[in-house]
Formats: C-alpha cells, structure tokens, sequence
C-alpha cells in the first residue's frame, strides 16, 4: 500500500487526536411557550454585567444571536448595542432592571415606551454567566532550536439566559448551561494548540434551547 | 567619504536613535468613542455649562513602577466634552455653552443656571494576575451649579467606573480606550438618571417647577 492511499487514513487518525474534549449538559424550564409566531415582533438579547467579579462577554451574546437568526429567519434579532444606544441609559450596568416588574416602572417614562414600541421588541432574553480558565499544568521550553514541551489547561462555561416576556412583564422561561473542556498544547519545534471550544459550545446548546422556544409558535 | 555620504549618515544615525528614544516612552491614548443621546424627557431647564481647561483637556499620567511595565498618558479630555455636550443637550431643554469662564456678580443673560464639570480623580487598574487585556477605570466628578449670576447654588460628587468588556482586543491602548468610553457611559448614565436625586439640587429644582425624586437609600 502506498503512502498516498494512506493518507486520507492518516489524516483522520491525526485530526481525531487533534480535536479537544467539551463536555456540555443544558437544563431548560419553560412556564409559558408562546401561542404565535413573533410575526413582525423582535427578540433582544442582553448581557447581564452587575456583578463585580464577572461579565458576561458581549462575544457570547452576540454568537447567540447569531445562532437564532441563522437558523430562523422569521425571528428578528435586536443587536446588544443598538439596543443599548436606542435606550441609553436605562440599560447600563447601573441601570438595568433586574426584574420583569422594573419594566413597569421603565415604560412609564413617554420616550422610552415609545422606543420601545417602536422597536417591537417582544422577548427580552438575559444572558448571565462567563467562562473562566480553571487550571493548567505542564511546562514548555523554548530556545532559537524551537520549543519542546507539553501544555495543558481547562475552561468552564456556566450561562443562564432568562426570557422575559415583554407584553405580560413576566418571566416565561429560564436555559442553563454549562460546558468543560481541556485545551492542550504539545511542543516539538513547533507549539501546536489544541483549543476545546467550550464558549463555543455553550452558545450552541443555549442558542439551540433559545430557538426552540422562540420558533415554537410557528 | 564624501560630506554628501557623512551627512546622510548622520541623518540615519539620528532617526534610528529618535526611533529608540519613541520606543522608551510613557505609551499615549486619546480616548475616542461614540456617544448615543439619553432617551429621556427633557427638563424645562437653560442650562449654561463652562467645561474649563483642567475638564477639556483632561489626560492623566500614571509612571510605570517597574521595567516591564510601561507608563501611560490618557487623554480624556476631547472624548470628556464630546459625552457631557450630546447628554446635557438631550437632558435640557436647552443648552448654552459659554465662551468665558463664569464669575461671581457677572451675569450671563438668558439661562436658568450654569453647570462646571471637573473630574477630580481618575484611578485605573490591571488585572496583574491574568495575561488578558481587562482595564478598569474609576473616576470621580464634582459638580458646581451657579445661579445666572455666578453665585454657588449647589455642589456635590458623583463616581463612575468602566471595564474593558472583553479580554480579546488586539493592544493595550484599544483596552484602555473601551474601558474610558464605559466609564464615560456610566457617568452619563449616573448623572442622567440621579440629577433630579440630588440632596443639594431638590430646593432649586422645585423653585423651576421640576418634579424631583429622593434619593435611592
């Protein structure tokens, strides 16, 4: 057998070793799926960033984003940032309601019940959580020869997103998720990283969730 | 070697050596970003507002404390002015900048009031710890209203604080410019949402027919 025929063989033994684990598990819990289709209605998704010692990653929630409206073309996805420059400042990290009630309190105030009618929005989703290196271990050496050495270190994932039904001012339902994964970097010459995609991960199994309960109407 | 040749030479020898000096300098950010306007109803309020030059050209210098370190100058000064103008003038109903620094018994006619801005702290840190480029900036307004005739009517302080929002930027000054901007949007967001709280301005705003709210304990 010559070398060549071997190749795509070889190719996938190396790109199976090559590839880092994730390990992912999502918890839904829906108290009222939507009746309709959103129809002209739109959905904003928002990063909760309150906390001292964590924010949720404006990356995150736009890669949830994305994953709705690639894979549903009838739900509108209101950017975070256009959303938080159309209604500055009532969303910023002091600022933002934390309960579905404090919208009462928000739209009472003319111009922000007319931007948000304006904007239709109908599900206001809120993302918490962040993914955080857990630990790492090895060593590597390199010199003018190259590197030589073995490299590895963890990652955690942990995101809630909240769907706060915008008409009823009501939570309507609550995805967790979370997701570990090992990342390692062998050295010989050459570094070679092999990154577990956990964020990754974590935004398509709440996205997934997301999506399923968005589009159930239709 | 002809003098052509020794002057060319010399000429190299200087911008090679300018070049090396640059390199050993405090690094420099002028802070740039773009500010919505407040989505709020604006107050019945002519609100004459005086930046003077230690707010509109604000920079602040922090000398690095070791070799691996580098000292930094950030300019918030230009980005400072462009913030406070498109805020107050969606808060107010309307908004007279002044050309002259406002003073006791010089009246400047048409305005309700006049606002002085002066940021009078600016602190930041690095998250040493971690590899990833997260800044935080903590500042500290204070605040002087002065009746149309220069007279105080109020003073008081109020701080904001930003966080570069994601440790993935490519260089240290696009980190420290998102964290300014945050921390410019949350005194934005501070003022805009507290001004009718404030202990020290609840007696004039009655005196404009403004409708004031207490205080968050």
């Amino acid at each position: 057998m010559s070398f060549s025929s071997l190749r795509p063989v070889l190719c996938c033994v190396v790109l199976s070793l090559v590839s880092a684990c994730v390990t992912s598990t999502v918890d839904e819990m829906v108290l009222k799926k939507p009746v309709t289709g959103l129809g002209e209605d739109s959905v904003v998704i928002l990063g909760r960033r309150h906390a001292s010692d964590y924010e949720t990653e404006p990356d995150f929630v736009s890669c949830v984003g994305d994953y709705i409206a690639s894979r549903d073309n009838a739900i509108t996805v209101i950017s975070e940032l256009e959303f938080l420059n159309a209604v500055y400042p009532w969303f910023e990290p002091r600022t933002a309601p934390l309960h579905p009630v404090d919208i009462e309190r928000l739209l009472q105030q003319k111009p922000v019940a007319d931007k948000m009618a304006a904007l239709k929005v109908e599900y206001m989703i809120w993302l918490d959580g962040s993914t955080e290196r857990t630990g790492g271990s090895g060593s590597m050496a390199c010199s003018l020869g190259g590197c030589f050495g073995f490299g590895t270190w963890s990652h955690d994932a942990n995101y809630e997103a909240t769907i706060w039904d915008f008409t009823d001012k009501t939570s309507v339902g609550r995805v967790n998720t979370s997701a570990t994964g090992q990342s390692y970097m062998p050295a010989v010459i050459v570094p070679i990283p092999i990154i577990a995609p956990v964020q990754g991960t974590a935004c398509d199994g709440i996205g997934q969730q997301l999506l399923e309960f968005l589009s159930s109407g239709h | 070697m002809t003098s052509a040749d020794r002057v060319a030479r010399l000429l190299l020898s200087a911008v090679l050596l300018l070049g090396l000096l640059a390199g050993c300098g405090p690094a420099h950010v002028v802070v740039e970003g773009k500010f919505p306007a407040p989505l709020i109803e604006p107050l019945p309020i002519t609100l004459g507002v005086w930046y003077g030059d230690d707010f509109a050209k604000h920079e602040f210098f922090d000398e690095s404390k070791s070799r691996q370190e580098s000292s930094w100058i950030v300019s918030t000064g230009v980005a400072q002015v462009q913030m406070w103008n498109t805020l107050l003038a969606g808060m107010f109903t309307k908004v007279v900048h002044l050309t002259r620094q406002p003073s006791e018994g010089e009246s400047v006619a048409n305005v309700d009031a006049i606002l002085v801005p002066h940021v009078e702290e600016l602190q930041y840190a690095i998250p040493r710890q971690t590899n990833i480029k997260v800044y935080e900036i903590w500042m500290r307004y204070r605040f002087e209203l002065l009746s149309a005739d220069g007279v105080p009517i109020a003073e008081w302080t109020m701080t904001s604080y930003g966080k570069t929002p994601t440790g993935f930027l490519q260089s240290d000054q696009e980190a420290v410019n998102l964290a300014a901007v945050m921390a410019l949007r949350d005194a934005g967001a501070n003022f805009a949402t507290n001004f009718t709280r404030v202990p020290a301005l609840q007696g004039w705003l009655r005196e404009q027919g403004v409708p004031t709210e207490a205080a968050a304990p």
